[in-house]
């Protein structure tokens, strides 16, 4: 038993060590392992960290750069701003009213000159904003915008426009570009009073003076006239003779306040026109036949072409367009030297009714060109050809063309030829 | 070429000497020289200085035809002719205005106030006043 005993013991022992030596095994490697594990995680940590530390130091470099570009944005911003108050401060203050239209014809912005013109306060004027221009000319201050805009926001230039006795404003509208195209419309309204008072009272003075002349002025005439008939009794040959120069002299007289009574009614607006249809064939013919005398007394050949086959009946006041052939033949009878021609052309040109005074005349001199329509000019070779004339006949031709819708237009050879000739607008059929 | 003119006229009106017309101008050597013409193409021709004495003859008269300025004092020429169209008996004879000035505003005026003619006394001479004239009256 004993012995049995002890053999147990030792193989219990025994098995014992075994055991404890597969265990010793074992946590050696679990040790091992937690070891590597611990080695490890300390690097792996190192490397977080590492990288951790890394990623702040390029976070705070992208902060750093963020806030300089917010900087510089802020820098720019300013300068915008800045440039946008300038800009601001230009439209208060600028001396015309404006008003700025967005692209889709609503009013964006409105200057404090426009106020004043207008008589509204602020108040009334962002009240109109974001309207149209037929929502505006509803509102009653602004009513008088309606005579030029009765609907939409229409492209005008230079149009008149009368607030009242005093006040005269020109309106224009223009389109705002940028550079993706139309960014909206302008409305500029710019105060014209003071310069029509002054043309008025200019003009008025004219007229005054003009008629007063026409009073003894027409008494001569008459005066002369039934001396020259013999009304008054009978008068000798050289009395005859010195009175119908003098009856001359006063007819030119007359011609002459009547260029500057017609150059004032052109200024004053009062141009009143009363258009018919008309042929201006049978005009033209007519006048041509009245200057056919003077034409043959200096060499001159007047002549008459139609050149077109049918010619656009045209809407004209008769004796405003008269006055314009009248001019021209005019011209090219006192400025074309004996044995010239002057031809009178009536044709078409684009729908329009086309008139032409050809001369071999003295032509206008190059450098004198541009200033030919200009009230009271006269061209240097004129004035030597010529002493007599107003420079009146063809800034009054050229006024009572452009009333008509027509244009008018020359080329000059200087030395050799003139040709003059102006276009009116068919009659609309209505 | 005038004294032509009138024998024309005279001879193409039998009635001459008849008609009696009236100058309402306060320009004396117009009305004068006016006046001396048309006697002598045989017409009756009385005179005003202006316009209310106009008004007086014309009522008094009543001519055949009144030859009217518009300028002048007391009475204008286009008051005489709102004036004429007041009464009845006068209403209706005709007018042409003889004046210094021819703006179109004052012609539609004076168109609208009944006159038929309107000269300019720069652009017509006292021939063609008479032709006016005869125009005129021979429609009567």
């Amino acid at each position: 038993m004993r012995e049995r005993e002890l053999f147990e013991l030792s193989e219990m022992k025994a098995r014992l060590e075994e055991v404890n030596s597969v265990l010793e095994i074992r946590v050696n490697a679990k040790t091992r392992a937690l070891r590597e594990l611990a080695a490890n995680l300390e690097k792996e940590m190192k490397e977080r960290t590492e990288e951790l530390r890394r990623k702040v130091a390029e976070s705070e470099n992208s902060r750093v750069a963020l806030m300089n570009m917010l900087e510089d944005m802020e820098d720019l911003r300013r300068r915008a701003e800045e440039e946008r108050e300038k800009t601001m401060a230009i439209i208060a203050n600028f001396s015309d009213g404006l008003m700025f239209f967005d692209a889709r014809d609503r009013l964006a912005l409105v200057n404090p000159r426009v106020e004043d013109y207008f008589s509204i306060n602020k108040a009334e004027s962002k009240n109109m904003i974001g309207g149209r221009i037929s929502d505006i000319v509803r509102f009653a201050p602004m009513s008088s915008l309606g005579e030029i805009f009765t609907g939409s926001l229409e492209r005008v230039s230079r149009r008149e426009l009368f607030l009242n006795e005093k006040t005269i404003f020109e309106v224009s509208v223009l389109e705002v570009a940028g550079r993706a195209g139309k960014i909206g419309t302008l409305l500029i309204i710019h105060d014209i009073s003071r310069e029509k008072m002054v043309e008025k009272m200019k003009t008025e003075f004219v007229s005054i003076a003009a008629h007063q002349l026409r009073t003894p002025i027409s008494a001569i005439k008459w005066t002369l006239r039934m001396i020259l008939d013999g009304d008054l009794g009978p008068i000798n040959d050289e009395q005859k003779e010195f009175l119908d120069k003098t009856y001359k002299s006063n007819e030119r007289m007359i011609n002459l306040i009547n260029d500057l009574l017609n150059v004032t009614r052109i200024e004053e607006g009062r141009q009143v026109y009363n258009p018919v249809v008309a042929d201006i064939e049978e005009i033209i013919r007519n006048l041509i036949s009245n200057y056919e005398d003077i034409a043959r007394q200096k060499s001159l050949v007047l002549s008459f072409e139609k050149v077109a086959l049918i010619i656009p009946a045209v809407r004209v006041d008769l004796e405003k367009i008269k006055l314009v052939v009248s001019n021209l033949i005019e011209n090219a009878l006192k400025y074309t030297p004996a044995g010239g021609k002057i031809s009178v052309a009536l044709g078409e040109e684009d729908g329009n009714a086309m008139v032409e005074v050809t001369d071999t005349g003295i032509g206008i001199p190059a450098e004198q060109q541009d200033r030919i329509f200009t009230k009271y000019f006269r061209s240097a070779n004129a004035i030597k050809a010529e002493t007599e004339g107003t420079g009146l006949g063809l800034f009054i031709a050229k006024n009572i063309v452009e009333a008509h819708g027509g244009k008018i237009h020359f080329v000059s050879e200087p030395g050799r030829a003139t040709k003059f000739s102006f276009l009116l607008p068919p009659a609309e059929s209505d | 070429m005038t004294q032509f003119a009138s024998l024309a006229v005279m001879s193409y009106n039998p009635r001459k000497g008849m008609e009696k017309i009236l100058l309402i101008e306060d320009e004396e050597l117009i009305t004068r020289l006016l006046s001396k013409k048309l006697a002598a193409v045989g017409y009756e021709v009385s005179l005003a200085m202006d316009g209310r004495e106009g008004l007086e003859k014309i009522k008094q008269i009543v001519p055949d035809l009144i030859l009217l300025d518009i300028v002048m004092p007391r009475m204008g020429g286009f008051e005489v002719m709102a004036e004429m169209k007041k009464d009845g008996k006068i209403a209706n004879v005709p007018v042409i205005i003889i004046s210094n000035s021819g703006q179109p505003l004052e012609l539609e005026k004076a168109k609208d106030l009944g006159a038929v003619d309107w000269l300019v006394k720069t652009e017509f001479d006292p021939n063609e006043v008479v032709e006016k004239i005869q125009k005129y009256i021979n429609k009567n």
